[in-house]
């Protein structure tokens, strides 16, 4: 699969992965979590 | 490839880095964890198609016109699940880039940086 598509695509659900933070780290920011991934206090493993 | 890419400081195109996860490849995941142990071809296409029209609505009215956009499917490591958004101004892939560095995205962070790709058909690996 891949590639483009037309833009006739108007849908207004709301989406199940926008903004939606793992379980747990609701209350830091994905800005803070990247950190501590880099700081290893988090899994790289969760990033695959 | 295994190249050092040179980050532009403005380019039309962004870059998400291992955004899209395929439940295919979900199965055999780092962790350890099998959470799909089989998915169909159909459900797979189904997923795709499910979060290729998300991506590109919520990029599209939050950030600008987007001239096109793609997923990268493959299994290099470095490439898997990255997806390029080229937008029409680069004013919007700037914006885009720094909000999407701060959401999350399916209980992940976005990994969203500048690219250099201008012509898919040149670039994507596949």
């Amino acid at each position: 699969p891949g590639g483009s598509r037309k833009r006739d695509l108007r849908r207004r659900k709301p989406s199940l992965y926008w903004d939606v933070p793992p379980p747990g780290f609701e209350h830091i920011t994905p800005m803070q979590y990247k950190q501590m991934q880099a700081a290893g206090q988090i899994p790289p493993s969760m990033i695959m | 490839c295994s190249r050092i890419h040179n980050k532009p400081t403005f380019s039309q195109t962004i870059v998400l880095q291992n955004f899209y996860v395929n439940p295919q490849n979900t199965a055999k995941s780092a962790d350890g964890s099998h959470i799909m142990s089989h998915v169909s071809d159909e459900e797979m296409q189904e997923h795709y198609d499910n979060f290729f029209e998300d991506v590109f609505v919520e990029c599209e009215d939050k950030y600008g016109e987007i001239e096109e956009m793609n997923v990268c499917d493959n299994l290099g490591d470095h490439l898997v699940g990255n997806v390029y958004i080229k937008f029409r101004r680069e004013e919007d892939a700037d914006r885009a880039v720094k909000d999407l560095a701060n959401r999350w995205f399916g209980g992940r962070p976005i990994y969203a940086e500048l690219s250099p790709v201008t012509d898919f058909r040149e670039a994507c690996c596949r």
